[in-house]
């Protein structure tokens, strides 16, 4: 194969796993700590992603527009937990997988309400291209991975370096005890909530370039999100960060070579891990509460 | 004489629920357009996999359409390239759910029922791209098969005429649900619904969770492959779009809907999910708002569905109209 298409390939699949660890991400915490199967972090996705179109149609700033996204994913994810999710924690797993689509459904018909279903475009914030080994690369690319990476450092400072990170570690293991030592797992829960419908926001947000932002976006990535966390094992930070990578680069070198291939190559993958190790690659054992 | 009339008697009661519920789903034949009811019959046995799977196994099957596009195209082949009687394609289709379902079953249902629920889904979207891309020189990939000028017309019930179709459709459906009702009360019924609740103790009873999961998988994924071959031969046409992961979730919607696990909750699941996507879409054109929030709601209640909403109150009713019988004591029908 040809070198150069080989290096596109490489970053692009390097791009679009990051895109995929910043949703995937989310799921995996709220599996971790509260033990629920949250499908509406692909509606804060989206909803990043229409926030980013309409503030950078109204403001010209892309960079702006992704900041706004991530806060009102925020925001949304907040009302969520507050309105939905607060009252089914106690209930098993497979509840609210189904409650959490529900959600999304019902966000999907919110934003075709404001939005309407016509595909819209976001403008590329940074449109130079670098050489890398004698290949032009777009910058953005590089940006998304490196935005990744940040984000990536900043959660595992996050929960290994300040008290409310090491309470949701904590949590994870156990969160009966956690609660009997007086921390507030109900906030907790919160904030963790929180914090994975914005990154889900975030990823929406820089994916929006790349794309077509439409309604359905998030039934579209579902699928990717999902095999990123299993494969990772539920649960598992370190898990999702380098199975998103592997995802990313079977979807992109897979298009190379045979482009049906892309779209089914990473649940075939995804099949053979689970069926070696039917937990994941980071999963633990010990999942039931 | 006396056994005779008391095994009659017996038989009646078994009957009398299915009966009753087919009976109204006849008469709603008179009232409602043939294409809705067809589309309802249909559904329901779509439904009646998934809900058997979610209600009695415990296992949230996100994967059905795979099943369904199974049992489609395994009719479409047939009736495309081979043949042009509709019962053969029919029962290929069957045929082939339930080859399919022996194979990949025993993989699947070793896995934890939130693995599986993905995993399945992941087939539902390997079986899409199949069908969509790969197989693309036989499937004819988006512009799908159009076989409805090669069904042949069949003597007693014509399946190429609506009207017989619907019978045919009905009959299937009757037959399917006396199956899962005999499955309910059966030694195995319980095994299943045993495995959902406590696997360990089903371990110490002497049964293997392993051989009851894959029966109940194989049983439920072959009932949805009858209906992908039912799909088939009323439309004359398949195509991918019938195993897209957006459309995923609607068996399990419907599940939801008319209440996970009960008998009789498909039927009216599929009633009220086709009756709204009609009517609501004609009205405003944005439904996927009703339907989301109409899920939370539900789950926030209590999970329990129409169906499971409304049965208890039902059989109440009945036990107090029965209230000087002897026949009170027995539970009326789940």
């Amino acid at each position: 194969m040809d070198t150069q298409l080989l290096i596109s390939g490489v970053i692009f699949g390097l791009s679009i796993g990051s895109i995929f660890f910043l949703m995937a991400i989310g799921l995996s915490l709220c599996f971790g700590l509260m033990r629920i199967i949250s499908l509406d972090q692909l509606l804060y996705y989206s909803v990043g992603a229409y926030i980013t179109y309409s503030v950078s149609l109204a403001t010209g700033s892309v960079w702006l527009g992704v900041l706004g996204g991530l806060v009102v994913s925020g925001v949304a994810a907040f009302a969520v937990e507050r309105l939905i999710f607060r009252r089914i924690y106690e209930r098993e797993l497979t509840f609210s997988m189904i409650t959490s689509f529900g959600i999304l459904i019902g966000g999907i018909g919110i934003i075709k309400f404001f939005w309407g279903v016509v595909p819209r475009p976001v403008p590329v914030p940074i449109e130079i291209q670098t050489a890398i080994l004698g290949t032009d690369v777009p910058v953005y690319r590089l940006v998304v991975v490196g935005i990744a990476v940040l984000v990536y450092v900043g959660i595992w400072l996050f929960l290994n370096r300040t008290i409310t990170g090491k309470a949701i570690r904590a949590g994870i293991e156990d969160v009966e005890h956690v609660e009997g030592l007086g921390i507030n797992v109900s906030r907790l829960f919160t904030i963790t909530f929180i914090i994975a419908g914005s990154l889900s926001g975030l990823a929406g947000g820089l994916h929006a370039p790349l794309i077509m932002v439409d309604p359905t976006m998030g039934l579209e990535v579902l699928a990717f999100a999902f095999m990123v966390v299993i494969i990772g094992g539920l649960g598992s930070i370190k898990g999702t960060l380098i199975s998103a990578f592997i995802v990313g680069q079977v979807v992109s070198i897979g298009s190379l070579i045979y482009a049906p291939l892309a779209q089914m190559a990473p649940f075939a993958v995804m099949l053979l891990i689970l069926l070696v190790k039917p937990t994941g690659l980071y999963g633990s054992a010990l999942l039931k509460r | 004489m006396n056994a005779t009339f008391e095994g009659i008697v017996k038989a009646f009661r078994w009957w009398r629920g299915l009966l009753l519920a087919f009976a109204l789903l006849a008469v709603s034949r008179i009232f409602l357009p043939l294409p809705f009811v067809i589309e309802v019959v249909i559904f329901s046995i779509y439904t009646m996999g998934c809900s058997f799977l979610l209600g009695r196994v415990g296992f949230i099957s996100s994967g059905q359409p795979a099943y369904l596009a199974v049992g489609a195209y395994a009719t479409a082949f047939y009736l495309f390239y081979f043949g042009t009687n509709p019962y053969v394609g029919i029962l290929l289709g069957v045929l082939a759910g339930l080859a399919v379902s022996f194979v990949v079953g025993p993989l699947f249902v070793r896995l934890r029922s939130d693995y599986f629920a993905l995993v399945n889904l992941a087939l539902a979207v390997i079986v899409f791209y199949l069908m969509q891309k790969v197989l693309a020189d036989i499937t004819h990939g988006d512009n799908g098969l159009w076989f409805l000028t090669n069904l042949a017309s069949t003597p007693v019930l014509d399946l190429t005429r609506p009207k017989d179709f619907f019978i045919f459709a009905f009959l299937a459906a009757l037959a399917v649900w006396a199956f899962y009702k005999y499955l309910d009360d059966s030694v195995y019924g319980a095994c299943c619904l045993a495995t959902k609740i406590n696997e360990d103790k089903v371990t110490f009873l002497g049964y293997s969770n392993f051989s009851i999961r894959l029966l109940a998988f194989v049983i439920a994924n072959t009932t949805t492959a009858l209906a992908g071959a039912l799909y088939a031969v009323y439309l004359g046409f398949v195509s991918p779009e019938m195993s897209s992961p957006s459309r995923a979730a609607d068996p399990v919607i419907v599940t939801i809907l008319g209440g996970a696990g009960t008998l009789y909750g498909p039927i009216v699941g599929a009633f009220a999910y086709t009756g709204m996507k009609d009517v609501i879409s004609k009205l405003v054109g944005n439904w996927e708002l009703f339907i989301g929030f109409l899920l939370v709601l539900i789950m926030l209640a209590g999970e329990k569905g129409i169906w499971g909403t409304l049965q208890p109150r039902l059989e109440k009713l009945l036990v107090r109209r029965h209230a000087t019988t002897p026949t009170a004591d027995r539970p009326a029908d789940t």
